[in-house]
């Protein structure tokens, strides 16, 4: 080896370009056939189906830059590093290593996943609205023991992945493991159907399952199954080293059901918000909130003014001697509101009625002050250190922590070297790279984009407010307004203002005036654009926007993109990435369209989820091996970081619009479907192939009989 | 552990729904010590209606497992009528197996050719025939393994390898040069396999830098798969089967020699590479890479690493190895053949720790970019 080191070719600069630049073009070429169809789509969706103009146009575009340079540099970084570092493990550990210790090992590999790639947030994000009163066990796990939460989907992974190794191990099927969860999920769904408590947590506990194997995750999975498969089970064996994402994604929803069956009997039971608040319910409503502040705070932001009288006591003069006392009380006030001093009056100006304001400033004229004050102040900017900072923490903390343990594992256990290791080193740097740039890319400019888009889209089918464009105009003079009349001869108020450049008249709505501070409040609406209010065509036009933004976004994530080059390599071609992406990129567009089916109708989870889960059993029973573990693989990473918060934008969107408590279920119908897509396929290919085998011999046969007569 | 032993090397290639059955049948006779490659193999969907106006790829691929194994060279023949006899390859569209002469010069003490006890098949007429193998990048495979179907020659196999080479002597620039190859083979009858590998140049552009290699390698005799289309057929009878027909009334295929009827394209005057030998080493899987190294600073230009699974009885004293299993492919001249086993064996490749074995086959005829 030292010979050949020595006798390294000298590559010139003009060469090392030569090289370079048809090698970069290549992959950047290659990740924007990736996304160019999601982000021209929402593009195109937003100004000239909603006729929306985009606002920030500028920094989303920057943002577009950024996720392709990101994943250009984390796919590169993928196949260079993680993987190879993973699958050398794999190939290692059960040549040096006893089972026990691979269980060990495998155990906090995938609880170490859960913590480096929190899809905590993500579920905050989608249970924003949820409130104590309507689903108290869901509320408590998504604020109070939102980190036990974490533990039991760590705690679901680390035992899915630890029976991924005994199945290879052991050469076993991964039916088996199928009918079993699926039967035992499905039958734990149903018993919490019944159980209002439990009812509001199915939706979470599914969509845990689908959120958890996140793009470094499932390369790193399906590289160190892939290893360990190399070298364990005789030569005849169909199992690839696919699987372990299909347990990583069933696991945690038993452990979070199994939690929530645990919590059960320490929570209240849903009740009416204004029950909620009083003071004979305070002994087990407490329980859900930290502290006592905890839910005076939550009082105070969250419920409406009835509640927070209710939990005063029913008495009002006591809520504003206690928002008196906050005022002057310094340390009072931090318990509830924080280290910030204004965040008290800052909370009074938001969400605070006359009174209460009245309470925290003192006088009138200081009320006036400060609304203007604070209220101008509403855009804004960008905070690049701030956003730098903290993507590069969600980086490095999703990386090391995930390599941390193949390396220790690798240097003290294996006592092996790393080979090429400069090449490994490289990949692991593009991977954190990319992960960071890609990661500041979705927040700037697809997170941005889909948030516009999801808000607008149920102007499609009802009237909505447009919250972006939502102005405050200060020195309001009701003189302004003027007078109209519609040709049934009812009599409308409006006025003009000026906005840009433009003179546009905005109808006068009297409740959205303040006299006391001659502010007026003015949020522009839009639609029913398809039909009238609520009409079939106009929800048909949001589901078919459901559809092919499921399928456009799943063709850009990268753990898909990763499967499917897997399964090419190691099916030898027989199984085309394309196909595969094109089978999942459906499937998971089907069920982002049933996820909003559901929330425009309100269906429960179960009746969506239940019926593809049934099919599936046969469905899995008829198929190979080799589709089994590819099909229900592919479900787990279809949910990555491009689809996930384009749905979560479109799903709370309409949510908010037709009043529905919870975004959960879209991400678990759409994991589903894909599933059955992928089998599907896989049915028809097979049936065709064994059919070509078949065609010969048949013919030969009737051959051999005319000969014989 | 050397030893210059003169084996007979059979190779199937076969749809896998059906390798199951033979791997069977050649356990009962006997052969009890092989090795299993994954690959496919493209063939043309004949495209109906509307369907044949869309643009795309118009192969379609079959799941297809090599078998392969070395036998002493008197049961050669019955291994391989039992073969075809138990896959029913002689139809058209489930495989092809052939049989050729390799050296096989040093390996480890338990890798050794099996060793069955003789017996009586049925006897069915083999080809003559000739091999070609053609390695290029991942993704040109395609291409080059459609002269073998457009022309009808015979269905080819694909599979996957990495590549060592130039790529290994340059720093950590070597990533922007892909390691992965695509290496196809086909076997022809010996009058068309210098006229399919002139085409598989220039479909391939193997006379440009970096495109890839191509070499003729003889064997001694087998029965080919050719049907390379799919699709509903308008006649009483596939061209495949009647080819197949005329094959068996003629006993032998040269009654449809191409080299008289495709037209040579261009005619250029090539400089082929002559007498070279195909030096594969087999070792146990993850010391390839390492191997190969050694072998190139003895003197061997590169080599195509592919991956294989090795299957034996469980009363094996191999069964505690890992069955994964590394064939090394290099191609090299004769003088330099002495060398490499030297630095190989000096390296422990027949030791416990790679358990090696050394096949070498002539190359009669190469071609590659040498460079202007």
């Amino acid at each position: 080896m030292t010979q050949q080191a020595a006798r390294k070719i000298k590559v010139s600069f003009s060469q090392a370009f030569g090289l370079l630049a048809p090698y970069i073009k290549d992959r950047v070429i290659g990740q924007i056939k990736s996304v160019w169809l999601i982000i021209l789509y929402l593009v195109f969706f937003q100004t000239v189906i909603l006729g929306i103009r985009i606002a920030d146009a500028s920094i989303i575009a920057i943002g577009i830059v950024l996720v392709v340079a990101g994943l250009t540099f984390f796919m590169e970084g993928l196949f260079l590093g993680l993987m190879p570092l993973g699958e050398l493990v794999g190939v290692k550990l059960p040549q040096k290593s006893i089972l026990p210790v691979i269980l060990c090992f495998a155990l906090v590999l995938g609880f170490l996943a859960t913590l480096a790639e929190p899809a905590i947030q993500i579920l905050q994000v989608a249970g924003r609205a949820v409130n104590p009163w309507e689903a108290p066990l869901l509320f408590l796990l998504l604020s109070k023991y939102s980190h036990i939460l974490v533990y039991s989907v760590g705690a679901g992974v680390g035992i899915a992945v630890a029976f991924g190794m005994i199945r290879f191990h052991y050469n076993w099927s991964l039916k088996p493991f199928i009918y079993i969860l699926v039967g035992g999920l499905l039958s734990l769904t149903i018993w919490a159907f019944f159980d209002q408590n439990m009812l509001t947590i199915t939706g979470l506990a599914w969509d845990c399952g689908a959120v958890t194997t996140g793009p470094v995750t499932v390369p790193l999975i399906l590289a160190l199954g892939i290893g360990i498969c190399r070298m364990v089970g005789s030569a005849e064996s169909g199992t690839m080293g696919f699987g372990v994402v299909t347990l990583a994604s069933l696991f945690p929803i038993l452990t979070v059901l199994l939690l929530g069956a645990f919590l059960l009997g320490s929570v209240p039971e849903p009740m009416k918000e204004v029950d909620f608040f009083k003071k004979k319910n305070r002994r087990t409503t407490e329980t859900l909130f930290d502290n006592k502040e905890g839910m005076v705070r939550y009082v105070l932001f969250n419920a409406s003014i009835e509640s927070q009288i209710a939990y005063f006591g029913g008495s009002k003069e006591r809520m504003i001697q206690y928002l008196e006392e906050l005022s002057e009380n310094e340390s009072k006030r931090t318990a509830v509101f924080g280290d910030d001093p204004d965040a008290l009056k800052r909370w009074a100006i938001a969400h605070g009625t006359e009174e209460q304001r009245y309470s925290v400033f003192g006088s009138l004229d200081a009320v006036q002050k400060a609304v203007s004050r604070y209220s101008t102040s509403l855009k804004k900017a960008v905070d690049v250190p701030n956003l730098l900072v903290r993507n590069s923490i969600v980086a490095v903390k999703a990386i090391g922590l995930l390599t941390l343990p193949l390396f220790l594992v690798l240097f003290l256990l294996l006592r092996e070297k790393l080979p090429r290791t400069d090449e490994i080193l490289a990949g692991l740097l593009f991977t954190i790279l990319g992960m960071g740039i890609f990661s500041i890319g979705i927040e700037l400019g697809l997170d941005k984009l889909g948030n516009q888009v999801g808000s607008a889209l149920p102007s499609s089918f009802k009237t909505i407010q447009l919250l972006d464009e939502k102005r405050n105009i200060i020195n309001f003079d009701p003189d302004l307004v003027e007078s109209a009349i519609s040709p049934e001869g009812e009599k409308l108020y409006f006025f003009y203002a000026r906005i840009g450049s433009d003179y546009v008249p905005i109808p006068y709505d009297e409740k959205s005036f303040d006299p006391v501070t001659k502010q007026y409040r003015c949020t522009p609406t839009k639609g029913p654009l398809f039909g009238s209010e609520g009409s079939f065509g106009g929800i048909a036009v949001v589901l078919l926007f459901a559809f092919v933004m499921g399928y456009g976004a799943t063709l850009a994530e990268p753990a898909l993109n990763a499967l499917g080059l897997t399964v090419e390599e190691l099916t030898v071609g027989t199984f085309r990435k394309s196909l595969l992406m094109q089978a999942v990129a459906v499937g998971v567009g089907v069920g982002i369209a049933l996820g909003v089916a559901k929330i425009v109708w309100d269906i429960p989870l179960v009746w969506l989820l239940a019926p593809p889960y049934l099919l599936l059993i046969p469905i899995t029973k008829l198929s190979t091996e080799e589709f089994v573990n590819i099909g229900w693989d592919s479900a787990g990473v279809t949910t990555g970081p491009i689809t996930v918060p384009l749905v979560l934008a479109m799903g709370l969107g309409i949510g908010s619009q037709v009043g529905v408590v919870e975004g959960f279920g879209i991400l678990a119908i759409a994991s589903v479907c894909p599933i059955l897509s992928v089998l599907a396929v896989g049915l028809r290919v097979n049936r065709k192939r064994k059919a070509a085998l078949t065609e010969v011999v048949q013919t030969a046969k009737e051959e051999t009989l005319l000969d014989g007569i | 552990m050397e030893f210059k032993k003169r084996v007979s090397r059979i190779t199937a290639f076969v749809n896998r729904n059906i390798s199951k059955e033979i791997l069977d049948s050649l356990k009962e006779v006997g052969v009890i010590d092989l090795h299993l490659a994954a690959a496919r193999s493209p063939v043309i969907e004949e495209r109906k209606g509307i369907f044949a106006l869309l643009p795309g790829r118009d192969l379609v691929d079959d799941p297809l497992d090599i078998i392969s194994f070395l036998v002493a060279r008197k049961v050669g023949d019955p291994v391989l009528n039992l073969i075809i006899e138990k896959g029913r390859l002689n139809l058209p569209g489930r495989g092809s197996v052939y049989s050729e002469e390799i050296n096989l010069v040093m390996a480890h003490e338990l890798c050794q050719e099996n060793k069955p006890a003789p017996f009586a098949t049925k006897k069915i007429p083999f080809q003559e025939l000739t091999g070609v193998c053609c390695i290029v990048q991942r993704g040109q495979g395609d291409s080059v393994a459609r002269v073998a179907l457009d022309t009808g020659i015979c269905v080819p196999s694909l599979h996957f390898g990495v590549g060592t080479g130039v790529r290994d002597k340059m720093g950590l620039l070597r990533i922007t040069i892909p390691a992965e190859k695509e290496v196809i083979n086909i076997a022809t009858s010996p009058y068309d396999a210098e006229v399919i590998m002139e085409m598989m140049i220039e479909v391939g552009k193997l006379d440009q830098p970096g495109k890839g290699f191509i070499y003729l390698y003889p064997l001694e005799q087998g029965i080919i798969n050719m049907k390379v289309t799919r699709g509903e057929h308008r006649h009483a009878a596939s061209i495949e089967q009647v080819v197949a027909a005329i094959d068996h009334i003629r006993g032998g295929a040269e009654w449809r020699r191409k080299s008289s009827t495709v037209e040579k394209t261009g005619e250029k005057s090539r400089d082929y590479l002559t007498g070279l030998v195909d030096l594969t080493l087999l070792c146990d899987g993850g010391t390839g890479t390492d191997l190969v190294g050694v072998a190139m600073s003895a003197g061997a230009a590169g080599a195509t690493i592919a991956r294989l699974k090795h299957v034996r009885p469980p009363d094996s004293p191999l069964s505690e190895v890992s069955p994964a299993r590394e064939a090394c492919s290099m191609i090299v001249t004769d003088n330099q053949v002495g060398g490499i086993l030297n630095a190989l064996e000096e390296a422990g490749a027949f030791t416990d720790s790679c358990h090696g074995q050394i096949q070498l086959r002539r190359v009669p005829k190469a071609f590659t970019y040498l460079g202007k």
